[in-house]
């Protein structure tokens, strides 16, 4: 009798202790992962400049200002990508950070390629194709479009160091 | 997973710890009031759990203390909820503690042979306050900025180094952002450290000494006072007679325990997901208009300094307190008398009826007070001319005759709670100037030039037309000024 009594207080404390954990812990967990339900945020149209201006067959370096929110902070911050076209028609946007590792990367004139100094990732000029180095995917793409002659970018930052493009929140 | 077991044991001696800590006898039976340390316990790992979350999230600078904690509301995955349970925790903690401390008081526990107990317990007891202080801050809004300006400014009373011990808190000698880090710092690195390096030999001592039994056990035949040679040789074999019953801390006594613990983070649980945390506006030091209320468990002390005439303030603010901390100090060393049982010692009942008679009175004035301040401003932002005119309100005393909201020492006058409905400020700041001019027989005083200047009967005018009672926003007053 007093050892199943016992054995009842046991797996009374046990059940006991288990269940107040977790309403201390269950939530204290799920507010510690929060950052892992991020999603990606809504899109950002940015405007790169008159489409008849931009160079031809040379990739030009466009540096732009934002107001972004930084979780609690407003923060300005400054991007860059890369502006391609051949034709002045067709236009490629590179985000200006490397893939591999998240390094800006500039434009070697010599070699007409993109160069990372950081690991020293080469990437083609005209696709963004992975020509030696470690980075695991080609340069990031942004969406364009051309507006009364005006062209944007939709401006995102991507995951680094991944085979896939992920864009982030 | 046997061998593993054996394998430790044979080193650290497992089953003899298990021994010491688990399967030792308890005396027998326990009250449920036995329980209250524990839950004490449970609670502070709530605290330490939630907090070290918060920490994660929680930005200790003016500039982004506020919309760090809004970030924690508003964006992090339940993060209004662990908010919301570190804040519940905060006040379960002060209740459970000093519920614990009346437990070991009332049944005499802190006499031989836990005199030291009792005085770490103290030190515990106001690391909690400390804790509940420094905390109160951090939100940086409103009631966190103007509590703590009061706090601090309480310390600044003190005799002789008021000044010094102001600066220490603030980090500085206004309010800022050197209090915050500060406060932030206290509350995250030294208080715990304090309260670890308590709560250790707080516990060892308890499985040291053992439980305290119920009071009886340790009454009959008793030597009249602890202090007599012969009460040793008394109490050991009495204590250990209690733990005759087979009683053992595993799983008797925890088994309670964890039953008890398991309901206060239910209910703490529950009380954060029914009443979330409340955040009031940003800290903003020149908004002169805000009244400060601390945390509910300081209400007696703070009701007590709104009873007492300025004069007497120093010795009440820091008087009151101390006195307090001495006597508690004092009590196992002073009260040697070999009664435990709270109704065998009629000096401390007398005493315990009086403080927590007094204590529970204040909070329950201090509770009713609260009312008028948001009824008669509706807890809307006065302008700056309408806040002069409130000071002149003070100044002039018009509250000897008038009352709002039910604050003000007569009726000799008309209640003014609601006369921003009725009478526009041109028409108050005429018949302020001279009632006579309005009614005759008016008992009430000229305030007209030379006593106040046109400026001031303007402010004091404006002031009053925002009185608008319980009014909801929105509803237009009607206004039935006759002028003669």
């Amino acid at each position: 009798m007093a050892a199943d009594r016992r054995t009842f207080l046991k797996l009374l404390s046990a059940a006991g202790g288990v269940a107040a954990a977790a309403l201390t812990v269950i939530p204290a967990l799920r507010a510690f992962a929060s950052p892992l339900a991020s999603r990606p945020g809504p899109e950002n149209w940015i405007r790169l400049g008159e489409a008849s201006e931009f160079d031809l067959d040379v990739p030009v370096n466009v540096n732009f200002v934002q107001t972004v929110q930084d979780a609690w902070v407003e923060n300005r911050v400054l991007h860059n990508v890369w502006v391609y076209t051949e034709d002045g028609e067709n236009f490629i946007v590179y985000n200006g950070r490397c893939p591999h590792l998240g390094c800006g990367f500039s434009f070697d004139e010599t070699a007409k390629e993109f160069r990372c100094p950081c690991h020293r990732g080469r990437f083609d000029a005209k696709t963004g194709a992975v020509l030696a180095g470690p980075p695991p995917r080609g340069l990031d793409l942004l969406e364009t479009r051309i507006e009364k002659g005006i062209l944007h970018a939709s401006y995102r930052d991507f995951r680094a160091g991944v085979p896939d493009k992920i864009a982030l929140g | 997973m046997k061998s593993l077991f054996g394998w430790l044991d044979e080193r650290l001696d497992v089953k003899g710890l298990r021994r010491a800590l688990l399967d030792r006898e308890v005396p027998d039976p326990l009250t449920w009031w036995h329980t209250l340390g524990s839950a004490t316990l449970g609670v502070f790992l709530v605290q330490a759990i939630s907090g070290m979350v918060l920490a994660t999230y929680y930005s200790p600078s003016p500039d982004h203390a506020y919309a760090s904690i809004g970030y924690i509301d508003g964006v992090v995955t339940g993060g209004a909820l662990l908010r919301g349970m570190h804040n519940w925790g905060a006040s379960a903690m002060v209740v459970l503690v000093l519920a614990h401390m009346i437990r070991v008081f009332s049944l005499g526990a802190y006499k031989y042979p836990r005199e030291v107990n009792w005085l770490v317990g103290l030190v515990l007891l106001f690391a909690v306050l400390g804790f509940s202080f420094t905390g109160y801050l951090l939100p940086w809004d409103q009631k966190a900025y103007w509590a703590t300006q009061v706090g601090t400014g309480i310390a600044g009373t003190t005799p002789l180094i008021g000044a010094e011990l102001v600066s220490l808190l603030r980090g500085g000698v206004e309010l800022g952002a050197a209090t915050l880090t500060r406060f932030y710092a206290f509350h995250v690195l030294w208080l715990p450290a304090i309260l670890v390096a308590c709560l250790l030999p707080h516990l060892g001592m308890v499985i040291r000494q053992g439980i305290a039994p119920r009071p009886k056990a340790l009454e009959d035949g008793a030597p009249p006072r602890t202090t007599d040679p012969s009460y040793p040789a008394y109490y050991a074999p009495a204590y250990a007679a209690t733990k005759q019953r087979g009683a053992r801390f595993w799983p008797d006594v925890i088994a309670k325990d964890v039953l008890i613990v398991l309901l206060t983070i239910g209910v703490i649980v529950l009380l954060a997901t029914l009443a979330p945390p409340h955040l009031d506006g940003p800290a903003d030091p020149t908004d002169l208009s805000y009244i400060p209320r601390p945390e509910w468990y300081f209400l007696p002390l703070y009701q007590l300094l709104a009873l007492v005439p300025g004069s007497m303030e120093t010795v009440v603010a820091v008087g009151v307190p101390t006195a307090l901390l001495l006597l508690l100090i004092a009590l196992p060393f002073v009260d040697t008398g070999s009664k435990r049982n709270l109704r065998h010692r009629p000096w401390s009942m007398a005493g315990f009826v009086v403080i927590l008679g007094s204590s529970v009175l204040l909070m329950d004035a201090a509770i009713r007070a609260r009312a008028p301040v948001s009824v008669a401003e509706g807890g809307r932002h006065l302008s700056s001319t309408e806040m002069a005119g409130r000071a002149l309100f003070q100044t002039q005393q018009c509250g000897s005759c008038h009352k709002v909201a039910g604050v003000g020492t007569s009726e000799q006058g008309p209640d003014l709670t609601e006369v921003g409905l009725h009478h526009s400020s041109a028409w108050m700041h005429s018949y302020i100037e001279n009632p006579k001019r309005f009614h005759p027989d008016s008992e009430m005083p000229a305030f007209g030039y030379p006593k106040l200047s046109h400026q001031e009967i303007e402010e004091l005018a404006q002031y009053l037309a925002s009185l608008r009672g319980h009014a909801p926003a929105g509803v237009p007053p009607q206004f039935h000024d006759t002028f003669p």
